[in-house]
């Protein structure tokens, strides 16, 4: 049997990967232009179930999530898991057939969608059969990933592992518990839980996929990446994994919070929005060691697509950890629900933080994998102003639709009778609506030509074989 | 600092950030006679607007304050303004050591009175107090704003393009966690009483 040291990373199966990312990211971007155009102009369904808003909002949502998200997670997380290790994957075949199976299931359960199959849970609206091909592979992951730890040759356990195996960890935790249903034909179940019971766990797994999914395993990607693309070390090691354990602690409590002013006990709502405003802590610590991180970094910014994008991905993480606990405050809350600021504290996050580290973590990686240069950095800096307009834009129009619509349905007369109907308060919302579609677009045009830009780089390129460093000291500093 | 600096500041702000850049600069002649004078462009339009038009929410009828509520309301706007510029100012000062730039309050008054009078000068739009026309006049003005900011820092404060990006993005976060504690400021207040009257 070979030594590690005289093996390549598995980096084929990254540039896979990478590749799947980018794809459904086009696809599920576009679902959501798409979508925002039916809001619109409802027409646009054509009188087909299949395009429809129930039908396509899904779609787009699990397409961002589970395609263009995890196929990033997974990619990133097989990368720097090497490194951090010194050592290959463990079983690169299951590697492999993770990275394809993932993509049939995220294709089929996408189909799945259109067809009509829903559980109704967000976030988690595929079937059964779809949960368990998830657990099944999830597990294959979490062997991969935590089987490259346990045979590393550094003894520490670096922090981005850390996020990652928190990830694997929690998410197979929460996929599971949410998803407990007694089956009744191929494509329909019904959850174990009922009424409140129901709603608070949904809830406990849609804000902790939010948390470790969306926050953690992505922070998991700045924690490799941002010291790699700067050339410095984490400006704090220490306040790193007190952030983690502080994060992991108070996150899980948070979930309620979805449920203000819904029929669940009123003391677990508070407790809610206490865990909630708690959490502000731990998000901001990581935050200020993000950017004190690359305020060191003097010299690497020139000609440097992704560190501007990882930057700019801090900026707006800071704005979406801010937001998430000030909207959990009930005073707040009861404007804020079920308004369209909730959507622009979504893509804040979505937008701002999960798309635009993952461009600059690819824009970082596809050079490298490729062994060449970018094919076309003016198209990168491009893109950069192209997310960042798209964003704000997105963000800005949200926030004027989502407080309006907040006082003006909540407004009453001097007899105590609403002000405005529900129908006339809609209405108004198209204009906001028409600078959201004109957001998406410009977003959705960077994104594709960032793919453009990245498959041409790739193009023809195999991946460049890169071998484990040949000697490691026992203290765990490598030579 | 020659000419009429507020169209200057308007047309060609990358000749005002030079002209900061200069040991030299007058920047209290730019204090003096501006930065207290666009602040209270907004305000006094917003009255305008508000009193003689009517604020258009969206719903059919437009909402109009008294005489004592649209004051009111629009000292409150100066006021927040003036916190926001001043607070904006501080930190940029704050973040300068950070990053290496220069560090004079006087510099930092004046380049954020630049980078401003885009979105104040755009402020014109309260005149017509439609939710929606503000927000199209509006958001064009703050990305010039935004691109002001970028564009501006390393020139005025003497530092790298690099870090006035890495420094923008910074500020940046700054103002969009105001704006949103702002925006969350307000529904409190509106949830506790003040202003228009909700079925709470």
């Amino acid at each position: 049997m070979k030594q590690d040291s005289q093996q390549f990373y598995d980096d084929d199966i990254v540039t896979r990967l990478v590749q799947f990312s980018l794809l459904w990211a086009v696809v599920a971007m576009f679902v959501g232009v798409y979508l925002s155009a039916e809001l619109l102009w409802p027409d646009l369904d054509f009188g087909q179930f299949w395009l429809s808003f129930g039908r396509l909002r899904p779609l787009h949502t699990n397409g961002i999530i589970f395609g263009f998200g995890i196929s990033a997670l997974m990619a990133t997380a097989f990368y720097s898991v090497q490194r951090t290790s010194h050592a290959p994957l463990f079983m690169p075949k299951l590697a492999w057939f993770v990275a394809y199976a993932w993509q049939v299931v995220v294709l089929l359960g996408g189909l799945s969608l259109l067809a009509g199959w829903t559980s109704s849970k967000e976030y988690a609206e595929l079937e059964w059969p779809f949960d368990i091909a998830i657990t099944l592979l999830w597990v294959c992951f979490g062997l991969v990933f935590f089987g490259t730890i346990a045979r590393r040759k550094i003894k520490p356990i670096y922090i981005s592992n850390w996020f990652y195996g928190g990830l694997i960890i929690v998410i197979a935790m929460l996929h599971i518990v949410n998803n407990l249903a007694l089956p009744v034909s191929i494509d329909k179940s019904y959850s174990l839980y009922a009424g409140a019971q129901d709603a608070v766990v949904q809830w406990w797994y849609g804000h902790n996929a939010v948390g470790f999914l969306l926050t953690g395993g992505f922070l998991g990607m700045m924690y490799y990446f941002l010291p790699k693309i700067t050339g410095q070390a984490i400006w704090s090691y220490r306040l790193s994994v007190v952030a983690f354990w502080a994060f992991t602690y108070s996150y899980i409590w948070a979930g309620p919070h979805h449920l203000h002013f819904n029929s669940i006990p009123d003391w677990v709502q508070s407790l809610a929005m206490v865990m909630s405003l708690i959490l502000l802590a731990p998000s901001w610590a990581t935050m200020i060691n993000g950017i004190m991180t690359v305020s060191k970094s003097s010299a690497k910014l020139h000609n440097n697509p992704a560190l501007k994008f990882i930057v700019l991905s801090l900026a707006f993480y800071g704005l979406a950890t801010f937001e998430g606990p000030m909207m959990a405050i009930k005073s707040v809350n009861v404007v804020s629900h079920f308004t369209d600021w909730t959507i622009g504290h979504v893509h804040s996050g979505a937008l701002g933080w999960n798309a635009m580290i993952t461009y600059g973590v690819f824009y970082y990686l596809v050079p490298r994998l490729a062994g060449r240069e970018l094919h076309s950095l003016r198209l990168a800096n491009i893109h950069f102003w192209m997310a960042l307009s798209g964003t704000l834009l997105y963000i800005l129009s949200m926030w004027a639709a989502g407080v309006s619509q907040g006082l003006l349905w909540l407004s009453i007369d001097g007899l105590g009778q609403l002000s405005y109907s529900f129908n006339d308060v809609m209405a108004s919302m198209k204009p906001y609506y028409g600078l959201r579609l004109v957001a998406g677009m410009i977003f959705l045009s960077g994104t594709l030509l960032m793919t453009f830009n990245l498959l041409m780089t790739l193009k023809g390129q195999p991946s460049v074989k890169v071998r484990p460093p040949a000697v490691a000291t026992s203290s765990g500093v490598t030579v | 600092m020659t000419g009429n600096l507020f169209l200057n500041m308007l047309f060609h702000p990358s000749k005002v950030f030079e002209d900061l850049s200069d040991e030299n600069a007058d920047t209290m002649a730019v204090i003096r006679r501006y930065s207290l004078l666009i602040m209270l462009l907004p305000p006094i339009f917003s009255w305008l607007g508000g009193s003689q038009l009517g604020w258009r929410l969206g719903g059919s009828e437009p909402v109009f304050f008294d005489t004592t509520g649209s004051i009111v309301f629009s000292f409150f706007y100066f006021f927040i303004l003036c916190v926001g510029f001043l607070g904006t100012v501080t930190i940029s000062k704050w973040m300068a050591t950070t990053y290496g730039a220069k560090i004079s309050l006087s510099l930092h008054l004046c380049l954020f009175t630049v980078i401003c009078t885009p979105l104040v000068t755009a402020s014109l739009a309260h005149l017509y107090p439609d939710v929606f026309f503000n927000a199209l006049v509006l958001v064009p003005a703050l990305i010039w704003s935004t691109t002001l900011l970028y564009k501006g820092l390393p020139v005025a404060l003497g530092i790298s393009p690099e870090q006035g990006l890495l420094m923008g993005s910074s500020l940046v976060a700054w103002l969009l966690v105001a704006a949103v504690s702002l925006l969350g400021l307000c529904v409190s207040l509106w949830t506790h009483g003040a202003g228009t009257l909700l079925g709470l």
